[in-house]
C-alpha cells in the first residue's frame, strides 16, 4: 500500500518558516520606528501601512506548504526550479561578483570593470587569452569612457584607482 | 490631431530618430541573445537615458521594448533558442521550418506578423489611452487603491506558476517602497541608519539587479552550450497564398495580444500563448502545428507584439504598468519626472503622442532591418557566454552607479541580483516584485487617504460600484486559476491501472 501523500510540502514548509521569521524581525523594526502624534500623521502613523503588507506577506506565506494541493501540476510543477543543487560555478559567480563589488571602493569603478571583465571570464573557463586579454581592457574602457565622457558620470577614483570625468 | 502630429515631428528630428534606429538595433540584438530580455535591456539603459532630454530617452525605450520582442524570434526560428520568453510559441513551428530549408520564409512571416500586431495595437493605443485616462480622471483615492490591487492581482494570477507566490512578491516590492522617509509624518522607515536610504530605494538599481544580476547567475552554469544554427537564409516576404492563409490568424492575434496587453499583467509572453493556441483551435490544419505550420509563426508573433502597444495603454492613462518591460518604462518616465496617469494626458499630452509616434517608427524600423539583417542577427550568437555576461556585469555595475552617482546602489543592484536568483528558483516572480515597488508608493498614498476619507472605516470602500466592480475582478483573478484546476481535477477521468497516460 502506497503510504499517504502529506498534506505539507516539506520545502515549501521551510520557506514560509523562513518568510514568517523575516516578517517578524521587520514587524519588530516598526516598532522602534519614531512616534508621531496622530492627529500629525492623520490617524495612520508611519508604521501602518508596512505593518499591513506585513500581515499580508505573512499570511500569505502561510499558505504556502499547502499550495501544492490546488496548483495546477502540484509539487512537481513547485519543484521544477530547486530541484537541481546551486551549482558550485553560480555560488563562486556571487562570490567573486561580491569581492569585485567590494573592489570598487579600493580601486575605483574603472579598474574594477576591467578586474571583473578579466576574472569572470576566467572562472567560467575562457581560456583563449588572444581574446580575453583585449576584452578585459577594451571593453570596459569603452563603457566607462561613454559614461564619463559622453554621459559626463564622475567616478570615484577608490584608495588607489584611477578616475574618469 | 494638433498633438498628434506635434508628436510625428518630434520624433521625425533627426537625432530623435538616430535615438529610436539605436533603440531598434538594440533590442532585435537583445532580443536575439537568449537569457538577454526587453525588461533587462531597458533597465540597463535607464542610466544611459537619464542624461538625454525626455523625448528621445523615452522614444529610444519604447523603439527597444517593440524591437525587443520581435528579435526574439530571430533565434526561435534559426536555433530553436527563444531570444525572449514571447517568442517560446514561435519556436514550435518555426524552427521545423527551418529544418526543412524554409528559414527565409518563416522569418518574412515573423517580421509581417509582428508589424501588423504591432501597428494593430498601436492604433488601438492612440484611441483608447486618451479615453481610459478621461474615466480614470474621476477616479478618487479609493478607486486608485482598488485598481492597484486588481492590477497587483492581475499579474499575480497570470505570470508565473503560483499565484501566491508572485502575491508576495508584490506585497515585498510594495513593501521596498516604504523605505524611506514617510511623506505624511517625516519619520525614517527600515534605513537602518543609512542615510542613502533615506530617499527611498531607486527603481535602477533593483531593476537592474532582478532582470541582470539574477540571470547572470542563472546562466553561470550553461555558460558552455553552443547552438545549431541554421546557416543558409534567404528572407522572403509571405506568398499571396501564405497571406491569404494566415489573414484571419493575424487580425485574431492582435485583437488578443491587444487585449492581453491592456490587461494589467505579463502581456507579450501571455498573448504569444494564447495566439499560438487560438491559431491552432481555428486551423484547418491542426496537425501541421509542431511541424512548421506557417499559422503558428503569424499566431504568436502578431499577438505578441501587439501586447506591446496594448500594455503602454494602461501604463501611461493609468499609471499602472501592463506588462514587465512596460513596468520598467514606467520607471524610467518617473526617473524624467514624468508621472504616467491620468493628468499625464492634460499636462503633457505631447509625449503619449511621441510614445505613439516612436513606436510606430519602431515597428517600421524593425521590419526594414529584421529582413534585411536577420542573418547577421542570428550570429550574435556565435558571441561567448563567458565574455557576454561579464560584460552585462560591467554595464549593470557601471549603470546602477550611474543613476546616481552612488556606490550604495551598486550593492543595492548586487543584493536585488542575489534575491532575485533565490526567488527565482523558488518560484517567486521578479515582475510583481517590480510592479509593487513601483506601485507602492500609489498604494500606500491612495490607502491612506482613502482612509483618512473614511475615518478608518474599511466598510466604506464598498460604497463605490467602482471599487466594487475592482475588488470582484481581484477575487475572479486570483481564484479564476485554482478554481479551474480544481473543477479539472474533479472532472478528469480516474486513470485505469496499467493504461497507457
Amino acid at each position: 500500500m502506497r503510504p499517504a501523500a502529506s498534506w505539507v510540502h516539506g520545502p515549501d514548509l521551510v520557506l514560509a518558516l523562513v518568510i514568517l521569521a523575516g516578517c517578524g524581525i521587520l514587524y519588530y523594526v516598526t516598532s522602534t520606528f519614531e512616534e508621531v502624534a496622530p492627529l500629525f500623521a492623520d490617524n495612520i502613523g508611519p508604521s501602518w501601512f508596512p505593518r499591513l503588507m506585513l500581515w499580508s506577506i505573512a499570511l500569505l506565506a502561510l499558505v504556502l506548504p499547502f499550495e501544492h494541493l490546488f496548483v495546477v501540476g502540484g509539487r512537481k510543477r513547485l519543484d521544477e526550479d530547486r530541484t537541481d543543487r546551486v551549482k558550485p560555478i553560480a555560488l563562486a559567480t556571487a562570490g567573486l561578483l561580491l569581492l569585485l563589488v567590494l573592489a570598487v571602493e579600493l580601486v575605483g569603478m574603472a579598474l574594477a570593470a576591467v578586474l571583473v571583465s578579466a576574472f569572470l571570464p576566467l572562472l567560467w573557463g575562457e581560456r583563449r587569452y588572444k581574446v580575453l586579454i583585449p576584452f578585459a581592457i577594451l571593453f570596459p574602457a569603452a563603457v566607462t569612457l561613454l559614461f564619463a565622457r559622453v554621459l559626463k558620470i564622475y567616478f570615484d577614483p577608490g584608495l588607489f584607482g584611477f578616475a574618469f570625468g | 490631431m494638433e498633438y498628434l502630429l506635434h508628436g510625428f515631428g518630434e520624433v521625425l528630428e533627426p537625432y530623435n530618430l538616430m535615438v529610436i534606429l539605436i533603440g531598434v538595433l538594440v533590442g532585435v540584438l537583445v532580443g536575439a541573445l537568449p537569457g538577454l530580455s526587453s525588461p533587462m535591456a531597458v533597465a540597463l539603459l535607464i542610466p544611459f537615458t537619464l542624461t538625454l532630454e525626455p523625448v528621445p530617452a523615452i522614444a529610444m525605450l519604447a523603439a527597444l521594448y517593440c524591437a525587443g520582442t520581435f528579435g526574439g524570434s530571430i533565434t526561435a526560428i534559426l536555433i530553436n533558442a527563444p531570444g525572449t520568453p514571447p517568442a517560446v510559441a514561435t519556436a514550435f513551428d518555426g524552427y521545423p521550418m527551418a529544418k526543412r530549408g524554409e528559414a527565409g520564409r518563416a522569418l518574412g512571416m515573423a517580421a509581417v506578423a509582428s508589424v501588423i500586431g504591432g501597428v494593430f495595437s498601436l492604433i488601438v493605443f492612440l484611441l483608447a489611452t486618451p479615453w481610459l485616462a478621461r474615466v480614470a480622471l474621476e477616479f478618487r483615492p479609493q478607486e486608485y487603491f482598488a485598481l492597484t490591487l486588481f492590477a497587483l492581482s492581475m499579474l499575480a494570477s497570470i505570470s508565473g506558476r503560483s499565484s501566491i507566490r508572485n502575491l508576495i512578491s508584490g506585497a515585498l516590492g510594495i513593501l521596498l517602497g516604504t523605505v524611506g522617509v514617510h511623506l505624511t509624518s517625516g519619520v525614517e522607515r527600515f534605513t537602518f541608519g543609512v542615510a542613502e536610504l533615506t530617499d527611498g530605494i531607486h527603481f535602477v538599481p533593483v531593476l537592474i539587479g532582478l532582470f541582470a544580476m539574477s540571470e547572470l547567475l542563472a546562466q553561470s552554469s550553461t555558460a558552455k552550450i553552443a547552438y545549431e544554427r541554421i546557416t543558409s537564409i534567404v528572407i522572403k516576404l509571405p506568398s499571396k497564398a501564405d497571406f491569404l492563409k494566415v489573414r484571419w490568424t493575424l487580425l485574431r492575434s492582435s485583437c488578443i495580444g491587444t487585449f492581453i496587453g491592456i490587461l494589467p499583467a505579463e502581456g507579450s509572453t501571455v498573448a504569444a500563448i494564447i495566439g499560438y493556441n487560438e491559431a491552432k483551435r481555428f486551423s484547418k490544419d491542426k496537425a501541421e502545428f509542431g511541424k512548421g505550420a506557417i499559422e503558428g509563426i503569424a499566431g504568436p508573433e502578431a499577438a505578441n507584439n501587439a501586447a506591446t502597444g496594448g500594455a503602454m495603454v494602461p501604463t501611461l492613462a493609468l499609471g499602472i504598468p501592463g506588462s514587465a518591460t512596460a513596468a520598467v518604462i514606467l520607471a524610467a518616465l518617473v526617473a524624467h519626472g514624468v508621472r504616467p496617469g491620468p493628468r499625464l494626458l492634460n499636462d503633457t499630452p505631447e509625449f503619449v503622442y511621441v510614445i505613439f509616434a516612436a513606436m510606430l517608427i519602431a515597428n517600421l524600423m524593425f521590419f526594414a532591418i529584421g529582413l534585411g539583417g536577420a542573418k547577421v542577427f542570428s550570429r550574435i550568437t556565435l558571441i561567448p557566454r563567458t565574455l557576454l555576461w561579464p560584460a552585462v556585469f560591467v554595464f549593470s555595475m557601471v549603470g546602477a552607479y550611474s543613476a546616481a552617482s552612488s556606490l550604495a546602489d551598486v550593492w543595492i543592484m548586487l543584493l536585488a541580483g542575489f534575491a532575485g536568483f533565490v526567488m527565482q528558483r523558488h518560484g517567486f516572480g521578479a515582475a510583481p516584485l517590480v510592479m509593487g515597488l513601483i506601485l507602492g508608493r500609489l498604494v500606500e498614498e491612495s490607502l491612506s487617504q482613502s482612509m483618512i476619507i473614511f475615518d478608518n472605516n474599511w466598510l466604506r470602500f464598498f460604497e463605490s460600484p467602482i471599487c466594487l466592480l475592482f475588488f470582484a475582478l481581484t477575487l475572479l483573478g486570483l481564484f479564476w486559476s485554482p478554481l479551474i484546476s480544481a473543477l479539472q481535477r474533479r472532472g478528469a477521468p480516474r486513470r485505469v491501472p496499467g493504461a497507457a497516460p
